[in-house]
Formats: structure tokens, C-alpha cells, sequence
């Protein structure tokens, strides 16, 4: 089937080369902690880089597939308690040395993966909507499970992790993981397998129809983006040092995460990247005063961006005119986000 | 307790969710739009019950009389302004609109009565016995009071001439709007009609339900199993589905141990997905099957 040139490469030369923006900006990155930042600036820069990786991966399965996931979260918990577990209790529970971070780190993304390759074999046959609430329910239980399993999980007193704190080694873990996310999505959309997931996003009896083998894409970008939130789990939960049902499965990650990816545009590389930068940036300077109305703030938007923005900034920015209020209220579906 | 009395116990439950699901298998079945905001529109009614209870001692039963023209009013609003502009659009725009909703609805709501939890106590929150089995009174009448409007509403979907413009809307747009119907219209009307009984249910159930903010979702995961078991907009379809709910429900807190009332509802959630999973075309044979596209 490779007689398919992603389109990129042939007609749009800007997007051929759109990689080595990332690489300098990730570079550019890199160098940051040599300018002796404080503590807390750098953790503001490990989280936005979480928001991001989170926002990417989020799009790979929701974007891309067009499987709205709701219950995305459950892969970050699962990866957030795999480390906790290995950390902690590894002695008691399942017989084996207690691990250091850098050895328990990598099973948090596969449990995360064999989780969505087990929970996929049975969400994915849904059809959307009957995915998203499949979902949505897999993360309410899954937090009662938690608080249930208490000689696992530490129940609703939480789990303590060894602390190492070493904020500038914590950073180049998270802006590592953000690279290889965001890079890993310009590779699948310029590949094959991005553009097979973009048609079954269209249209899946007619993708199928095509000879795209829908059930196995779908679950290939199920278990990847699932793997990838779940090593983000794994290493938010070593950085924070304390886990416990209601900050692992926090309501506001999970709806910033789905934010971030929508108000950047659905299905794009570089939508929630800028998405996740410009709501962090948001929350940070702005809602943070607010803080009472930060859920608020978030659910406004989301209707607001669904509404008026439905490709979201970058379908704004590649439209290449900012498009009057009023045309916006008539809203004729004149927007066709970038596919 | 012994089995029979537990199975009543589901019984009472599940009929009841049967109405209060009532609106959303409504609303997707004419608009084919999932409202993630109807768990929302349950606690929004629990609220003007609770606080009609607080202010002026009113009986929670005549709030949710009261409460109808009210969220009426919101619902059809709403949908006017709001979400008739995502009907045409696909499952994943209505989809996350709903959810924005939902979100911004228990935020406004957190905001002005805190996340704390609130109960109506209202005097005949007792017992009586019949043949032998205990029957809760508040359980008991919003039971009967469920089957009672949802055969009301039955009727008016069959016999009103604005009940067959709503079925007509549902069975197919383009002809609907050939013979003459106000489309958009028509869908705010089943909206306020379907908000408005949501919100009923809410109010009912107030005096045996905790009050918070966030317990929509807990509502809104409950409505989409019950639908996909039961079937689009089907009457029979809601009461059977939100039966088999209640049941199962009611029997696993009781039968396995360990289990708190949360927990029960964590996995009813589970076997619920693995029901969906097995059967996507719902219990009911015959049904029309939810359109394809997200």
C-alpha cells in the first residue's frame, strides 16, 4: 500500500521540515536549566511539559482515531500506582526486591499498555459514543478499585514514595518524554498508519472497506498513547512523591488534557502542543487567582472552542484570517479542520 | 436479608431509573446527540429540592412538580441557543460540547452551595410492611410516581399532535421538515420536555440521595448503560433496562462482601460495559442501532 505518499511530503514542503523546529526549540530547551532557574521555575517547566506529553498522546487516540476518550486518565493512574507499587510494597505484595525508579519506571507504561490492549479488545469494537462512555466509567470505577485494594494501593491513605529530589535530572526526564511524544506523532502523521487512522477518524466501514485493518490500528494507537500516558504516570508519581486515589485520578487533568488537545486542533501535530502551552500558561498567570473557578473556566472554554474554534488554534492560524465574531455566531461549518 | 426482599429493593431502584433516564434516551434518539450534561440536570433538580425544602418547608414531591416549568424553560434555552447549532455536526463536536456543559453546570453549582453535602429529611422517610417484606415509603412512591409520568409521557409521544412531530423529527428529519415541522423548534421543545423530567427525577429523589455538586457523572454513566441496554428512546426499553440496573445493583451490595454503595455502583459500571460489549445492539432485539460516525 505504499504507493501513498503522505500528501506532506510532496505538496506542503513547510511540513517536511516543521520537525527541525521541534528539535531546535527542544535543544533550546535543554539549555534552560544552564541559567541556574529556581526550583520553582523549574517545576513550572516540568509540569507544562506533562500537560503537553499528556495533550499529544491524548490527540494520538482522540484526535487522530477519533475515539473521544473520556477516561484517558486511568492510563496515568495505572502508570502513577505501577511505580508506587514497585517502589513501596514490591516486598510484601509480590515477592520481588523493591525497585529503584529507574527500574520500576518502564513497567508503569507497559502495565498501562496491557491494561488498553485488554480494555481495547472490548471498548474499541464500541462504536464512538459507546467508547467515550465506556471509558468515562472505566475511570470512575477504576478510582473506587484503587481506594478498594487497600493492602495494594494504600487504599484512601495513599501510597509514600522514597524522595530523590533532584529537580534538574526531573526536567530532562519530562522535556525527554515530551520530545519523543511530540516527535512520535510527526512521524505517525506523516506515515502510513497516521493517514490510515485519519480515514478511520472520516469514515471506518469505509476505511475498512479500503483494506485498512481498522480493528488493528485502532489498537495500536489505543496501546501506544496508553503506554506513553502511563510512563508520564509512572514519573509524576516518583516526582511528586505521594500518591493517593484523588490526586492520581484528579478531574482537572484529565479535562486539561482533552482541553489542551481540542483548543490546539483536533488531530494535529502541533495543535496540543500549543494547546497544553497556552492553557498552562493560563492557569498559571491567570486562573490561579481564580482558583475556585479553574473547572469553570476550563468547561466554559471547551463550549466556547467547540462552538467558535472547532479546528482549534491552528486551524485559526492556517486559515490565515482571524474570522469576525459574527461569522463565527452564524457558524456555517465553514471550518474543516486540517486532515 | 433475605433474596425477595433485596430484589424488591432493586425493583423499586431500577423502575425509577427507568424515568429518570427517560430524557436522555429522548434526546439521542430524536437528535442522536449523547447529553453528557443529563446527570447535571439530575442534581440541578435535587438542588431546587433542597432548597424549596430549606427556604419554605416545601415537600420535595410538589418541588418536582415545580421544578418542571423551570428547567423547561432552561432546557429549551439551552438547545436553542447552544446546541442546535451541533446537531448536524459530528458525535465527537456534540460530544465534547455536552461534556464542556456538564463541567461548567456542577462548577456553578460548587460555586454557589460549596461542595458539601446536602439531605432533605422529609417525615415519612420510614418503613412499612407488607406481605412480609419491608417497603421504604420514599422508594416506594417515587416507584409508582415514575411509572405514572412515564406512561403520561407515552401518551403525549402518541396521541398529541406535538408528540408525533417529536417521533416524526426522530424517524426522519428531511421528511419532517418537507410536511411542515419547525425542526429546530421541535428540538427545543423535546429538549425543555426532557430537561424538565430530569429534573423531576432529581427533585424525587432527593430526600434518599446525598446532594453534591459532582454527582451527575455517577447519573450520566447510569443513563447511557441503561439506554444502550434498552434501546433509543424506547419507553418499554428505558424501564426494562433500568430494571436489570437496579437489580444488579442493589444485589451486589448486598451479596458481595466488602462492597460499600460506591463500590456496588463501580462495578455494576464494569459488568454494564461488558453487556455493551457483547451485545452493542442492547438487550432488546429489533432496535434500531445507533447511527455509525464519531
Amino acid at each position: 500500500m505504499s504507493r501513498f505518499t503522505p500528501p506532506s511530503a510532496s505538496e506542503n514542503p513547510v511540513r517536511r521540515y516543521d520537525i527541525w523546529l521541534w528539535v531546535i526549540l527542544v535543544l533550546l530547551a535543554a539549555l534552560y536549566p544552564f541559567t541556574q532557574p529556581t526550583t520553582a521555575r523549574l517545576l513550572i517547566a516540568i509540569q507544562m511539559f506533562m500537560l503537553i506529553t499528556l495533550a499529544s498522546n491524548w490527540n494520538l487516540i482522540g484526535g487522530m482515531t477519533g475515539y473521544v476518550d473520556f477516561g484517558h486518565l486511568t492510563f496515568f493512574g495505572i502508570g502513577a500506582y505501577t511505580v508506587g507499587i514497585l517502589m513501596t510494597r514490591s516486598g510484601e505484595v509480590i515477592f520481588a526486591p523493591q525497585l529503584s525508579f529507574w527500574q520500576a519506571w518502564p513497567f508503569s507504561g507497559l502495565t498501562a499498555m496491557l491494561f488498553a490492549l485488554t480494555l481495547g479488545a472490548a471498548t474499541l469494537r464500541l462504536k464512538g459514543p459507546y467508547f467515550s462512555i465506556a471509558m468515562l466509567a472505566t475511570l470512575l470505577a477504576m478510582r473506587e478499585i484503587v481506594r478498594l485494594f487497600t493492602p495494594l494501593t494504600g487504599g484512601g491513605g495513599g501510597l509514600d514514595l522514597p524522595p530523590e529530589l533532584n529537580r534538574i535530572q526531573e526536567y530532562y526526564i519530562a522535556l525527554g518524554l515530551m520530545a519523543l511524544s511530540v516527535g512520535l506523532m510527526w512521524w505517525i502523521r506523516n506515515s502510513e498508519f497516521g493517514l490510515s487512522l485519519l480515514a478511520i477518524r472520516e469514515d471506518e466501514i469505509g476505511a475498512e472497506m479500503r483494506g485498512i485493518n481498522t480493528t488493528l490500528h485502532k489498537t495500536t494507537a489505543f496501546a501506544l498513547s496508553a503506554f506513553l500516558t502511563g510512563l508520564v504516570g509512572g514519573f509524576w508519581a516518583w516526582q511528586n512523591t505521594y500518591i493517593d486515589p484523588d490526586v492520581v485520578f484528579f478531574e482537572p487533568r484529565n479535562l486539561e488534557m482533552i482541553m489542551a488537545a481540542v483548543l490546539g486542533g483536533l488531530g494535529t501535530v502541533w495543535g496540543p502542543p500549543l494547546g497544553a502551552a497556552v492553557l498552562y500558561w493560563l492557569r498559571e498567570f491567570f486562573w490561579n487567582r481564580f482558583l475556585f473557578a479553574h473547572l469553570l473556566g476550563l468547561g466554559l472554554m471547551l463550549i466556547f472552542v467547540v462552538l467558535f474554534l472547532p479546528g482549534g488554534l491552528v486551524g485559526l492560524l492556517q486559515k490565515g484570517r482571524v474570522t469576525s465574531v459574527l461569522d463565527l455566531w452564524r457558524l456555517q461549518p465553514a471550518h474543516e479542520e486540517e486532515t | 436479608m433475605s433474596f425477595l426482599q433485596a430484589l424488591l429493593n432493586g425493583i423499586l431502584v431500577g423502575g425509577f431509573y427507568g424515568f429518570m433516564i427517560l430524557g436522555f434516551s429522548i434526546i439521542w434518539g430524536v437528535m442522536g446527540i449523547i447529553n453528557l450534561a443529563h446527570g447535571e440536570y439530575v442534581m440541578m433538580g435535587a438542588y431546587f429540592a433542597w432548597a424549596m425544602f430549606r427556604q419554605f418547608g416545601i415537600d420535595p414531591l410538589i418541588s418536582a412538580v415545580l421544578v418542571f416549568p423551570v428547567m423547561f424553560v432552561v432546557g429549551y434555552v439551552l438547545q436553542w441557543l447552544v446546541i442546535n447549532r451541533v446537531v448536524e455536526r459530528p458525535h465527537l463536536i456534540s460530544l465534547l460540547l455536552s461534556f464542556g456543559i456538564s463541567i461548567s453546570i456542577a462548577n456553578i453549582y460548587k460555586l454557589i452551595y460549596t461542595a458539601d453535602y446536602r439531605s432533605v429529611t422529609v417525615s415519612y422517610a420510614g418503613s412499612f410492611q407488607l406481605a412480609g417484606l419491608t417497603f421504604p415509603t420514599v422508594k416506594t412512591i417515587i416507584f409508582f410516581a415514575g411509572l405514572l409520568l412515564m406512561a403520561a409521557l407515552h401518551l403525549f409521544l402518541q396521541r398529541t399532535r406535538l408528540g408525533k412531530s417529536i417521533r416524526a423529527a426522530a424517524q426522519n428529519k428531511e421528511a419532517a421538515k418537507i410536511v411542515g415541522i419547525d425542526i429546530n423548534r421541535v428540538y427545543a421543545i423535546t429538549a425543555g420536555i426532557c430537561v424538565g423530567l430530569t429534573a423531576m427525577a432529581g427533585a424525587m429523589i432527593a430526600p434518599i440521595q446525598p446532594i453534591f455538586p459532582f454527582m451527575g457523572p455517577l447519573f450520566t454513566v447510569r443513563a447511557f448503560a441503561i439506554t444502550a441496554l434498552g434501546g433509543l428512546g424506547r419507553i418499554p426499553g428505558a424501564l426494562l433496562g433500568g430494571l436489570l440496573l437496579g437489580i444488579v445493583e442493589t444485589l451486589l451490595t448486598i451479596y458481595v462482601p466488602g462492597t460499600g454503595a460506591k463500590v456496588g455502583t463501580a462495578v455494576s459500571f464494569l459488568i454494564l460495559v461488558l453487556v455493551l460489549v457483547t451485545r452493542p445492539q442492547g438487550l432488546l432485539k429489533g432496535l434500531r442501532p445507533v447511527e455509525e460516525g464519531a
